[in-house]
């Protein structure tokens, strides 16, 4: 059995090592799951989308509700400036959403359980908006980081402030999402071990614990995604929508 | 019966009736919990930028010890002004 909570989360090799130019590429399983998650995006869609029904059936009414809920919340958060962006949105928010679910199975894998992974999302949406951001505005754009109605004194103090917070938006998406997403985990793992320790006698109440903190992490691996992806369009409107 | 304002009224009355339907229980309970989920990694986050900025810029003036408290400071300012500016959304989409 393995006793260690925290073993869930090693990466390991599979078949043949890659190695190109000194950078080890080899694939590991959580390219594996990566690759599973993606491909389950895909296919779901392409069921979801081949027959387009004017009534239309249980998948294809799954895929539909996914689409109008990410095309409402770009609406909602962002306007419809930020109708061009709504493939990248999409695309990021079913991977997060997946890569979470596909984590709940037993014995997979969860490949956002890694700070690595999710801070290359991060750091991507980040220099993103900030490129989108001086496309748009040119260098305009920086006055983002010097708010309105500040008295002159303050000015220098609250623009190092403000540069501070923008660059701590890719450490806290990225964090958020890891951190959730790992801490959960190993709760579930601690939980399932508290069962064979305590054995048939007692061990029905972290038993039950597990069920429930199972639920929750549900809740919170869809959660998880849905804040991603709605602080991407957050950003995205401070980079599309200039007002000061 | 089907006079033109008639069917307005009635357009009216069904379009607000999905928008009630929309916002009710699920997925306000949803952005609520996405909220607070949110709001506490935003002042950590900022505290600890803060710190590695300071600690880097005192590696390249050879400063140690007082860049990293002065830019902990700014940080966890910064993490409060993102607390406060993520309420303020909050607060506006009500």
């Amino acid at each position: 059995m393995a006793n260690n909570p925290m073993q869930q989360f090693s990466v390991h090799k599979i078949g043949p090592e890659i190695k190109i130019a000194g950078i080890d590429l080899s694939f590991t399983n959580a390219s594996l799951f990566m690759v599973v998650s993606a491909a389950l995006i895909g296919i779901f869609l392409f069921l979801g989308t081949k027959e387009k029904k004017i009534i239309p059936d249980k998948i294809q009414l799954v895929a539909e509700m996914f689409y109008s809920f990410v095309a409402k919340m770009i609406s909602d958060t962002a306007g419809s400036k930020a109708k061009p962006y709504f493939p990248f949105i999409f695309s990021l928010f079913m991977f997060v959403l997946l890569c979470n679910m596909v984590g709940m199975i037993p014995y997979t894998f969860t490949v956002t359980s890694h700070i690595i992974v999710t801070l290359i999302m991060a750091l991507f949406i980040f220099i993103a908006v900030t490129i989108i951001g001086f496309l748009k505005h040119g260098f305009k754009y920086l006055s983002i980081f010097v708010p309105s109605g500040v008295p002159t004194v303050l000015l220098p103090l609250i623009t190092i402030i403000e540069i501070i917070s923008y660059l701590s938006r890719p450490v806290s998406l990225s964090v958020r999402l890891f951190a959730n997403m790992m801490a959960g985990h190993t709760m579930l793992k601690v939980f399932g071990g508290f069962v064979v320790s305590l054995g048939i006698l007692g061990g029905w109440l972290p038993l039950s614990f597990s069920v429930a903190l199972t639920g929750l992490e549900i809740l919170v691996a869809f959660l998880q995604a849905y804040v991603f992806a709605i602080l991407t369009c957050i950003y995205l409107n401070d980079a599309l929508n200039l007002h000061h | 019966m089907t006079t033109p304002d008639n069917f307005k009224t009635r357009l009216e009355i069904a379009k607000s009736k999905i928008k009630k339907k929309v916002l009710s229980e699920g997925e306000k309970r949803g952005s609520l919990m996405g909220n607070a989920f949110k709001l506490g990694t935003e002042l950590v986050a900022a505290v600890g930028v803060g710190t590695i900025i300071g600690f880097i810029l005192d590696s390249w003036f050879g400063t140690t010890p007082w860049l990293i408290i002065i830019f902990f400071f700014l940080g966890a300012a910064a993490g409060i002004m993102n607390v406060i500016k993520a309420a303020n959304r909050m607060q506006k989409e009500d």
